[in-house]
């Protein structure tokens, strides 16, 4: 210890983290409350649907939401980089190639281990597609500029959007934003303007009160880009696709009687039959705990990582977003490898556990 | 229950749509040519790996040939050096043999020869005592002695003739 405190290189990095700290203290939400505040975030506006990215339909009867942006981006991107591995393939791999050839190496091993070497080569494409899908959203998901750049949606739109939704005005924050464009930055410091409830800006608009000077404007942040997964439709695609698989695999390699049989057992009389239904129940089960574990763990994260920035800026971040990371990953593994698990036990019929 | 969560029958086949699409794309740009890749690779080791123990096993064989090889030839080597030393025996025992038949034969010659010069010596001496006998003869009859005297020159004559003998 009485060491490091002689180097003057620690000594200047020890400085500056407690400064960090300190600065951080004072201007995030702890330090609002003794006017200081002057680096926090807001709470930004959080609700579980994706919003849309322009206020416009798309196409008739469809919006494109943010999620769907995150989502294409992802799909863009791993094409990319799975274009520049196999651009130019090596018998000695490097670079991307030695990347995504341990990554299948990985899966394959472990599919061949779970499912035997036959099935696990027929299950492995989706299973790596979707770790690979998962982790790269989820890892995007965590960059600056989700959930931080975006269309502000002027506290006139919020209002009517939420009076034909029939949410309470009361429990809607509007933020107040500079200057006039359609463009919004949630950046550090904006924590200091007043949070507006959307009640509060009708009440004073109907007595012709102006809350905010000049330049400034009154609205929610509609972010571009959303974390793939935090929207329920990604998270219940890739289940449904799963569960799909998981049973087209189940009916080819059993026959449709022999897989059937397993959810409808006439012969094995009323307790069979009642296992069999209750199977049917798991079965469904089986998607909804795919879709809302997925989502469920990284919208939390969003939530953890905003509400940190929210708290503590500048330094309260770093170690949730390794935490971020470390999630993002694991829930991507599970996904991936409770559908192999799935693949593997509906493959392998019932007669065989019996005898 | 399902607005409330965000869940839209548009948005859900745009996701479905968009995850199928990387599902293909993925399948086309990244498994195939890298499992394809990996079952290559895989196969090549396998190939070198056997080569490698096949060249093993016949570098090995080939040791063993070798060593058999070097085993006969020191055991050619062996016999060749007891047959000669056989033969050098035998041509020494033969030598031997032949040098001791010679020698004997030798030997037995000059036996041979001593007993002949010897026989000649005698017969020379008989015949020199035949020439004595007669001169004592012609003596006695020129002198005719007694009887005792004659035999007493004949003794004289033996004597002498002894001695000389002797003295040879």
């Amino acid at each position: 210890m009485s060491k490091l405190f002689k180097s003057p290189k620690a000594l200047v990095i020890l400085t500056l983290a407690l400064g960090a700290f300190v600065l951080s203290v004072a201007g995030g939400a702890l330090g609002k409350e003794f006017n200081g505040g002057f680096l926090g975030a807001p709470i930004a506006h959080i609700q579980l649907p994706a919003e849309p990215v322009f206020a416009d339909e798309l196409f008739p009867g469809f919006k494109l939401t943010n999620t769907i942006v995150a989502t294409w981006l992802t799909i863009v991107l791993v094409a990319v980089l799975a274009f520049l591995a196999t651009r130019r393939m090596t018998e000695v791999p490097t670079g991307l190639q030695n990347m995504f050839e341990a990554l299948i190496e990985f899966f394959s091993n472990l599919a061949a281990s779970i499912a035997g070497p036959e099935n696990g080569r027929r299950f492995l494409p989706l299973t790596l597609t979707i770790f690979i899908f998962i982790v790269t959203s989820n890892w995007l998901g965590i960059l600056p500029g989700f959930g931080t750049i975006g269309r502000i949606e002027t506290a006139e739109e919020v209002i009517h959007h939420a009076e034909d939704a029939g949410t309470d005005l009361a429990g809607v924050n509007l933020q107040v934003f500079d200057g006039d464009g359609a463009v919004g930055i949630l950046s550090l410091g904006s924590i200091r303007t007043e949070e507006i409830t959307a009640k509060r800006f009708k009440e004073a608009e109907e007595e012709g009160v102006h809350l905010v000077e000049d330049g400034k404007q009154v609205g929610i942040l509609v972010p571009f880009l959303r974390s793939a997964n935090t929207d329920v439709n990604t998270t219940l695609a890739i289940a449904i696709v799963a569960m799909f698989m998981v049973h087209f695999w189940a009916f080819r390699s059993l026959g449709i009687a022999g897989h059937v049989g397993k959810f409808l057992n006439f012969r094995g009389g009323p307790v069979a039959l009642f296992v069999g239904l209750l199977e049917i129940i798991g079965e469904f089960a089986r998607l909804i705990s795919f879709t809302f574990r997925l989502f469920g763990n990284i919208f939390a994260g969003e939530v953890l990582l905003i509400a940190m920035a929210f708290l503590l800026p500048l330094i309260g971040i770093i170690p949730f977003l390794g935490l971020e990371l470390f999630v993002g990953m694991i829930q991507a593994f599970i996904f991936s490898i409770l559908t192999l698990v799935f693949a593997a036990l509906a493959s392998t019929g019932h007669d065989t556990e019996h005898h | 229950m399902f607005s409330a969560l965000g869940i839209n029958l548009a948005w859900l086949i745009t996701q479905l749509i968009g995850f199928i699409v990387l599902f293909v794309i993925l399948h086309k740009l990244l498994y195939k040519p890298i499992l394809r890749m990996m079952d290559q690779r895989s196969a090549r080791i396998r190939e070198s790996l056997e080569t490698a123990e096949r060249v093993r096993t016949e570098a090995q064989s080939s040791r063993e040939e070798m060593q058999q090889q070097i085993e006969a030839a020191r055991a050619e080597g062996r016999q060749l050096v007891a047959e000669a030393r056989d033969v050098a025996d035998r041509f020494r025992e033969e030598e031997t043999a032949k040098a001791k038949a010679e020698i004997e034969s030798e030997k037995a010659r000059a036996e041979q020869n001593i007993q002949r010069e010897r026989d000649a010596a005698i017969e020379d001496l008989r015949r020199e005592f035949a020439g004595l006998a007669i001169t004592a003869a012609e003596r006695v009859v020129r002198r005719s002695l007694d009887e005792e005297s004659h035999r007493k020159l004949i003794a004289d004559v033996m004597e002498e003739a002894a001695s000389a003998a002797r003295k040879n």
